[in-house]
């Protein structure tokens, strides 16, 4: 009574009835296996040679399935399977409720990590925004996006997939730091091009236009000099290129340690190879020469 | 009715009136161009007389009778090549001096290649331009011989003279960094924040095309876009276009700086400025500015942005010599050696000093020192003015 209160679907009735006609199976297809060993039909497995071991392995496990399948079929263990059929939902549902908070949570540090963005941005005056615009850019991705290429690679290919993450977060930098360094570049046009507005506006209002476009051109260039050497000289520009050297220097590090281990593959010398090369080459000559000298001495 | 301001008509008239002298020039220039220009460089004839590694030692022919006992040795840098001094026949440093009677020798450093990243100033230093000198002495016999520097080779002589000044009759230093503690030259400016390490460690040798991307950094305005208005004007002169074209030549005819010079270059003198406080170390052994006994010839250029005048002016007063002199020239880096103006005061300058100190044995040398008002306007009228000794 007790186990259809806990089954009113009848599942008890049709799995106990489906266990005992497996159990009846296997036992008489172990009884069938027992019959035919010393005739040899042609469809065994072990044929006309077949070892004794193979078949007393066969008739084990015949018999290991049948009382499986027997002791599956006594009442305390159906109670046991149904139960943990019942669970089977709870235990599903457990499952997806986890892989969706996970989902939720990594979506709500996703829009947190952009809305951080916005925070880094605002560290920045948007009066300015067109000349600090590569500055933002590099800035957020430098502390948003690169963490991205750092998450740790599992696996036989880890290391090779590290190295293809660090070539992609290099390159990134790079390329927003040279963005950054070109668009500093280009200031001194901009602000060259006020000027002359401004002055060929002052010439205009005197009426004293030149009418050869050579001096427009000189006065153009003289003055873009001037601008240029006042930005060589701006804390800014020094920071910048020496940043962008040093950008460009990982990124080549990163492509050079990717390219070798391709190359490690190849019946070619790397270049980590031909400096070792070279070094020993080096250091051997300078020992020689020394000998040499200390000789004519 | 009154009259505009902005002559409009005039205006128009002169924007025609270009374009026509551009449309002119244009099918000149393009005759120019496809005719058979003669733009080699470095014609005057040498012979190979010594060589190790990648390393030349180059013997000019003369063109006269020797009229100097003591050979001269002219070390160029390793950024760019010698053969700026001999751009073109009638313009050419090499020939005034062969003209002057000047036995004359000239480093030619090669083009390194990865496998010489590892050479530092020891090995140029120590190695090739002792191994050079040495060579010079045995050949005409002599203790002693006479020493041009160029640029980064100046500051390689100065370092040679002081670590064998036995060797060393005279010396001339030409737009010769020694003092890399000054604001003035942009270089100097970006080389303090530079991480030399990353950049060598990276790049084995510093790369031309990096190089030179800075140096046309240094003035874009001029380098990069005056200089080729210049060209479009002129380049219907056949004349101009050569020289012109050999001028490029040699602008990005650059090798690659061997990564170990250009560290220490960086870190002990532009970084640490080690060569004035007497503090660099070459091979084990410190280079002390006193031992520079010899008779010293310093000329730099007023308007050098590369070599400020403040980066060259510092090394006579450190020195242990007490004939020195220094010449500010009104002109910039290159235009030294190639400006006609220049190379017609510069080099007789220089074989005239040479040709006063050339006696054998030299005896005490004169107790005075010699230098040039640097003012703007007798910067290139070299004065002599006797100084008490210090």
């Amino acid at each position: 009574m007790n186990e259809n209160k806990e089954d009113p679907s009848g599942m008890t009735s049709m799995v106990d009835t489906w266990l005992k006609s497996m159990g009846d199976l296997l036992g008489n297809m172990a009884t069938q296996w027992g019959a035919t060993q010393g005739q040899q039909q042609p469809w065994t497995l072990a044929g006309k040679g077949a070892s004794p071991q193979a078949q007393a392995t066969m008739d084990a496990a015949f018999k290991n399935w049948q009382s499986m399948a027997n002791a599956m079929a006594a009442p305390e263990s159906m109670s046991a399977l149904l139960k943990g059929s019942g669970a089977m939902p709870e235990m599903l549902l457990k499952l997806s409720q986890s892989s969706l908070n996970g989902f939720g949570e990594m979506q709500q540090s996703l829009s947190e990590r952009f809305s951080r963005m916005g925070a880094t941005a605002e560290a920045y005056e948007f009066q300015d925004i067109d000349e600090n615009i590569f500055r933002i850019w590099t800035d957020i991705y430098e502390k948003e996006f690169k963490q991205f290429f750092q998450i740790p690679q599992l696996g036989l290919m880890r290391t090779y997939q590290e190295k293809a993450n660090q070539v992609a977060d290099k390159y990134n930098l790079l390329q927003s730091t040279l963005a950054e360094f070109l668009n500093l570049l280009s200031l001194p046009f901009n602000q060259t091009m006020q000027v002359m507005q401004e002055k060929v506006g002052e010439m205009a209002e005197n009426g004293a236009l030149p009418d050869e476009s050579r001096v427009y051109y000189n006065m153009w260039v003289k003055v873009l000099e001037g601008h240029y050497m006042t930005l060589f000289q701006t804390p800014e520009y020094v920071e910048t290129l020496a940043r962008t050297l040093n950008t460009l220097a990982d990124f080549s590090a990163a492509r050079d340690s990717a390219l070798e281990d391709l190359l490690g593959s190849l019946p070619i010398a790397k270049r980590s190879d031909m400096d070792d090369m070279a070094r020993e080459l080096y250091e051997l000559k300078k020992r020689f020469r020394i000998l040499e000298k200390e000789l004519k001495k | 009715m009154t009259q505009s301001k902005i002559p409009v008509d005039l205006i128009l008239s002169k924007l025609a009136e270009e374009a026509e002298k551009v449309q002119s020039r244009a099918s000149k220039a393009s005759e120019v161009l496809l005719e058979d220009l003669d733009t080699a460089i470095a014609q005057t004839p040498y012979e190979v007389v010594y060589q190790e590694d990648r390393v030349k030692l180059k013997h000019y022919l003369p063109r006269t009778k020797s009229r100097y006992k003591t050979p001269l040795l002219v070390t160029y840098a390793l950024i760019n090549r010698e053969t700026m001094l001999d751009l073109q026949p009638g313009r050419s440093v090499v020939e005034r001096f062969l003209d002057s009677g000047i036995d004359l020798y000239m480093i030619d450093w090669g083009y390194p290649t990865r496998k010489d990243r590892f050479l530092g100033f020891d090995d140029h230093i120590n190695g090739y331009m002792d191994n050079i000198v040495d060579f010079i002495r045995e050949r005409h016999k002599i203790e002693k011989i006479n020493l041009m520097g160029i640029c980064m080779g100046g500051t390689f002589s100065v370092i040679y003279s002081a670590l064998y000044p036995e060797k060393i009759k005279n010396l001339i230093t030409t737009v010769t960094p020694t003092n890399f503690d000054t604001k003035k030259g942009l270089l100097h400016v970006w080389m303090e924040n530079i991480d030399v390490d990353r950049v060598v460690d990276t790049f084995g040798n510093l790369p031309a095309d990096m190089m030179n991307l800075g140096f046309l950094l240094l003035n874009p305005a001029r380098l990069m876009i005056d200089k080729y208005v210049g060209f479009m004007e002129h380049n219907d002169n056949k004349q101009f276009v050569e020289n012109f074209v050999r001028m490029e030549k040699w602008i990005f005819d650059s090798p690659d700086l061997p990564g170990e010079v250009f560290r220490q270059f960086i870190k002990d003198c532009y970084q640490g400025n080690k060569l004035l406080k007497n503090q660099l170390e070459i091979g084990g052994q410190l280079v002390n500015l006193k031992k520079l006994t010899m008779p010293l010839l310093n000329i730099y250029g007023k308007f050098d942005h590369l070599v400020p005048p403040e980066a060259c002016d510092q090394l006579v007063k450190h020195v242990g010599s007490k004939d020195t002199e220094d010449i500010c020239l009104d002109t910039g880096h290159i235009g030294i050696y190639v400006s006609s103006k220049y190379q017609k005061e510069f080099a007789p300058k220089i074989a005239g000093w040479l040709k006063e100190r050339d006696q054998i044995p030299r005896k005490r040398a004169p107790r005075k020192k010699t230098t040039t008002d640097k003012t703007a306007a007798g910067a290139n009228k070299p004065r002599r003015t006797k100084k008490a000794n210090t």
